[in-house]
């Protein structure tokens, strides 16, 4: 009757002893996890981005118990590896992950770190990186897939994008707080005082600001900058000129009619305004007073102005529109 | 031709300089709307009489309603053709100037007898309006520098490229009329600016009114005037003419252009008007403070000017931030603000980046829109600057102000060309002025005025340049002055060689760039004989004959107003892009895989799908083409669903061939693309399925469309349409499983048999037919 009293006893035991165990266990990890977490935050407290080294990035971003995803930064900081895209991502980074820390739902459940590849090589490694910047996703649960690497050759790594491609991947929405950018306005500030200085120094002559000749360069200017099409450089921002690789011959003038060279706009620039100079030269030739000899050179050299420039510019529109059939003086 | 008799006899009968000025000056703007108005016929000599592109299409169709139904039908309109299921109210979201000119021309010539197809009119409105714009165009120069100057301006404005561009013989669109509105209420602002004259103000109001009705740019007018009034007020040029004209254009202007029903409350509430309000009560606040000048002491007026200018900057500063606040004044419009802020438009709105004239302007396109005027025209700033008065300073604020806009947006240089017409001419004026005067007989002035207006006239004519003129070249060099006749007559021939060679440009970019109406498409041959392809419209009259009513069409919004038009069909997005998200829709369904597009256009009612494929002729405009802006205004709506790298090579290449990622090698808009393309083998040089656009053999090519059947495939394939099919009987499987039915048992077999039999008719293996393919699809 005993014997398997005693057995039921033992067996209770058992169960008991691996009831506790299994607790114990849970309890540990549970312990872990909590400590990563409380590890992790009092990191972000002190900076919004998490600096990781191979050991940490192991530790705190791999090992499994996890309930918070960690967006990194793979990069290079280091002024050797000269990387001067990873200072801009770098910066925008900084930016997305401090509207994280000061945001409304700011919470566990998602952290930004970075790991420098001097820090860490072994994080680039194993991770099979040969370039940088990297941003990945670490989602609590499971590996990394293909998208949770984001794609900054494509989008780009403006902190806005970075923060949709972050909605994206862990359903939380972070609202971009860029700190005002001071620098413009400072640059107005300055300008608006020194205008403001200069009219004051000179506030018993304020005769320049009746010179028509001071405003009327003010507006050709603003007009030949936009005819020559610096707008277009200014959204579009081309190179500067293009250097054939082969050959080692540059080219100013852009090949097609769609695109040009900030050079080249230049060069539009200065032909517009010798002809506009052409034109006026012409006007101002018989207003002069005195020796008729020197009107005359005057008015041919505002003719030879209007008309060589002007063929140039026709030429250099011709090379770029192809099947244009027209020309003048210039082929 | 006949001028040069009239002329002749003339000159031995009278001798009345008067009466020559203005017959000079009546031919010569005579011929410049004649000849304006056949250099814009290009397309009607080589095709036909048709309305061009896309927008002309919807404004075609609403003046055809409104003339069928009445002007009031017409603006209580509601369209349920376009936008399915939405609908579109087109009464209150068109302006109606465009449709009612054309209406009532219709109306007149038909109460004259003359019976004309509105289609007819509609074509020719916007070649006649050019000639108006030459009129306005020469009243506007003749007073702000000489009626020389204006002759050349007009001359220059019909020929000029950069307005030909959108006025066409075809090109049925508000710029059409609108760049005549713009000149011509410029042109009375000025005059009433000088004459301080309430009719003129009156004036500016009424025609700034009819500006309002007929285009969105008006916005420019309401700006640009205040703008003016307050650099005069800067400047100290103030005066009673001013305060009279402004208030009246003003308040008037205001009134009126809240009866256009599509502007309705705007002009009070959005931002782009504020301007014009606050100048308002500038200009009256400056002349309170000159009235109350006249009886207070110098000290007791610092102190009160002092006090009111403070407060009432801090007035009115709350006042808009509160209203703006409180929403009452709307923040400018996406549009607006992208003119501002070049960069906003690319990261917000891509439905504004992706039309091609919203892109910012090279030197090339500046230069082949407006040739030697582009670098003539700062000269007459210069001039204008040199000289400067109060109209002047309003020439010199536009030309600053539309080279920027001009900078900025393509289709822009449509304000900036009148403005450039206009400063060309006074530079051109200005020096054939000096050179062509013959300074030292004065008696002779007049004779030599007659000329350089002649000369002018013969350089625009520019097929009859010489004759004339070169007697009189050979007259002058016995008077030696200043600069020398010899010299003159050389300046004065080559200034003439390069506006004969602006003609000689302007004609051939009209022919050229800006007269094919791409609907009809034309292609030379080795030989030059010409072959018309007539896709489009084979395509939309198959719909118009073969369809249902009310069938819903499926394509993307470029193609919306033609479906309208020409094939009376439902669509479900079109060229007026107001609703970002339905088209976001489409555009999800286009890239979407079969299965998944499918359910969208089950949920859209969709029943044939439209799409465009230039790849058996090589046209480049096509939809394979445009497909990533569809991913990408899917995408900004849909990013779960849609992700533009997904259609990218993971080098980052847009390709359709085998390399193509197969995202885009499954997905809906490349199926019905290439469908059956894979068995087409162009020439004997090329492999089977090869694109001619792209250059490329295409990677995915027999494959069979589940959901759609192709209904119809144009001559050239240039337009291909489709049937999206029923959902299948799918009612009588689920149902047997619930109540146990000998009869419900029998359906089913036979569902199976006929599946079978589609199978086997097909040659293809069963299991595609079956469940496989949805299952796989589905899992991804």
């Amino acid at each position: 009757m005993a014997s398997p009293a005693g057995c039921n006893v033992l067996a209770l035991m058992l169960v008991c002893v691996c009831f506790c165990l299994t607790v114990a266990v849970q309890k540990k990890k549970d312990d872990i996890l909590g400590e990563r977490v409380q590890q992790l935050i009092e990191w972000n407290s002190k900076k919004s981005v998490i600096r990781l080294n191979g050991e940490k990035f192991r530790h705190y971003v791999r090992e499994v118990p996890r309930n918070y995803s960690v967006i990194v930064m793979l990069t290079a900081l280091q002024p050797q590896r000269s990387c001067s895209v990873c200072k801009q991502a770098h910066e925008e980074y900084t930016i997305l992950a401090n509207s994280w820390r000061y945001s409304q739902g700011f919470s566990n459940k998602l952290f930004f770190a970075m790991v420098d590849y001097d820090e860490g090589a072994d994080v680039f490694s194993s991770l099979k990186l040969s370039t940088a910047p990297v941003f990945m996703h670490f989602p609590s649960k499971g590996k990394p897939k293909k998208a949770d690497t984001m794609d900054i050759h494509r989008v780009g790594f403006q902190a806005e994008q970075i923060a949709r491609w972050v909605g994206e991947r862990t359903d939380i929405q972070i609202r971009i707080f860029r700190p005002p950018n001071y620098s413009g306005t400072l640059a107005l500030a300055l300008l608006f005082s020194l205008v403001g200085g200069l009219l004051y120094l000179k506030r018993n002559n304020l005769e320049f600001l009746y010179n028509r000749n001071f405003w009327g360069i003010g507006a050709l200017a603003v007009i030949f900058a936009m005819t020559s099409g610096q707008m277009w450089n200014h959204i579009r921002g081309p190179p500067v000129m293009h250097k054939n690789p082969s050959t080692g011959q540059i080219n100013y003038i852009h090949g097609s009619s769609q695109g040009q060279f900030v050079v080249e706009t230049y060069i539009i620039m200065l032909l517009n305004a010798a002809i506009v100079g052409g034109f006026v030269l012409m006007s101002e030739a018989h207003a002069l007073k005195g020796d008729p000899g020197r009107k005359r050179v005057i008015a041919l050299i505002g003719l030879a102005c209007v008309a060589i420039f002007f063929s140039l510019l026709l030429s250099i529109f011709r090379s770029k529109y192809h099947g244009y059939p027209y020309s003048f003086l210039i082929k | 031709m006949a001028e040069a008799g009239v002329k002749t006899e003339i000159r031995s009968a009278v001798w009345n300089p008067g009466g020559w000025k203005s017959l000079l000056s009546f031919s010569i703007l005579f011929l410049a709307w004649l000849v304006g108005f056949s250099s814009r016929l290009f397309a009607v000599i080589r095709f036909e009489s048709i309305i061009h592109e896309f927008d002309p299409w919807f404004n075609y169709r609403a003046t055809h309603y409104m003339v069928n139904n009445g002007f009031y039908n017409f603006l209580n309109w509601f369209d349920d053709r376009a936008w399915y299921p939405l609908g579109r109210i087109v009464g209150g979201t068109v302006y109606p100037g465009l449709m009612v000119t054309s209406g009532s021309i219709h109306w007149i010539l038909d109460l004259l007898n003359i019976p004309i197809h509105i289609r007819e009119v509609c074509v020719f409105l916007a070649p006649l309006f050019s000639g108006m714009t030459a009129l306005a165009v020469y009243f506007f120069t003749s007073e702000i520098w000489s009626a020389g100057a204006g002759l050349f301006a007009a001359c220059f404005i019909a020929i000029v490229p950069g307005y030909i561009s959108r006025s066409v013989a075809g090109s049925y669109d508000n710029e059409g009329i609108a760049i005549f509105a713009l000149m011509f209420t410029y042109f009375l602002w000025i005059k009433s600016v000088k004459t301080g004259s309430l009719f003129w103000a009156i004036c500016t109001a009424l025609s700034y009114f009819y500006m309002v009705s007929a285009w969105g740019g008006y916005v420019f007018i309401i700006n640009l005037i205040p703008l003016h009034v307050f650099v005069l007020l800067i400047m100290g040029r103030y005066s009673r003419r001013i305060y009279v004209a402004y208030n009246a254009f003003f308040i008037v202007g205001l009134i009126l252009s809240m009866q256009v029903p599509f502007v309705g409350f705007n002009p009070i509430t959005t931002s782009e008007h504020m301007a014009s309000a606050g100048v308002f009560a500038l200009l009256n606040a400056y002349g309170a403070l000159k009235y109350i000048q006249s009886f207070l002491t110098k000290a007791e007026f610092k102190y009160f000017f002092i006090m009111a200018a403070v407060g009432a900057a801090g007035f009115i500063f709350v006042a808009v931030v509160g209203l703006t606040w409180a929403g009452y004044i709307h923040p400018w419009s996406g549009r607006f603000y992208s003119l501002w802020d070049t960069g906003y438009a690319k990261i917000h709105i891509p439905i504004i980046a992706s039309v091609s004239e919203h892109q910012p302007t090279t030197w090339v396109s500046f230069f082949f829109d407006l040739h030697i005027l582009v670098c003539a025209f700062p000269a007459g700033v210069w001039y204008c600057v040199k000289e400067v008065n109060d109209e002047r300073v309003f020439v010199i604020l536009y030309a600053i102000f539309a080279s920027y806009f001009a900078g900025v947006m393509v289709r822009l240089m449509l304000t900036l060309t009148p403005i450039v017409c206009v400063l060309a001419a006074v530079a051109f004026s200005k020096t054939f002025e000096i050179y062509l005067k013959d300074d030292s007989m004065k008696a002779n002035n007049k004779d030599s005025e007659e000329d350089e207006l002649e000369n002018k006239n013969d350089n625009k004519l520019y097929d009859k340049v010489g004759k004339p003129k070169k007697d009189k070249k050979e007259e002058k060099p016995k008077s030696q002055e200043a600069i020398g006749m010899n010299i003159k007559s050389i300046v004065v021939i080559a200034l003439l060689l390069m506006l004969m060679l602006f003609a000689v440009h302007c004609t051939w970019v009209t022919s050229s760039a800006y007269s094919s109406p791409s609907i009809v498409l034309a292609s030379y041959n080795h030989d030059g004989s010409r072959t018309i392809l007539d896709d489009f419209r084979e395509a939309y009259y198959w719909l118009r004959q073969n369809t249902h009513d009310k069938a819903r069409v499926m394509s993307w919004w470029d193609y919306g107003y033609q479906i309208a038009g020409m094939g009376n069909r439902t669509t479900l997005v079109d060229n007026n892009t107001w609703n970002n998200s339905h088209i976001a829709l489409v555009g999800k369904a286009m890239s979407s895989n079969e299965t998944a597009a499918y359910e969208i256009m089950r949920m859209l009612d969709v029943n044939y799908v439209l799409v465009i494929f230039g790849g058996v002729i090589g046209y480049s405009g096509d939809d394979i083409n445009k497909f990533l802006w569809m991913v990408r205004i899917a995408e900004g709506e849909h990013p779960r669903d849609i992700r533009e790298s997904d259609y990218f090579t993971p080098q980052g290449e847009f390709r359709v061939d085998s390399a193509g990622s197969s995202t885009l090698l499954n997905c809906l808009m490349y199926k019905l693309s290439y469908y059956r393309f894979g068995e087409l083998q162009l020439d004997f040089r090329s492999p089977p399925g090869f694109d001619r656009t792209r250059g490329v053999e295409i990677g995915n090519k027999n494959f069979e469309l589940t959901h759609l059947e192709e209904a119809y495939t144009t001559e050239h394939w240039l337009v291909r349409i489709y049937k999206v099919k029923d959902l299948e009987n799918r009612d009588t499987i689920i149902k047997p499983t619930i109540p146990v039915k000998r009869t419900k048992f029998r359906s089913s077999p036979s569902r199976k048999s006929a599946k079978k039999k589609q199978g086997v008719i097909k040659n293809k293996p069963k299991i595609i037919k079956g469940k496989k393919p949805t299952k796989t699809t589905s899992k991804k």
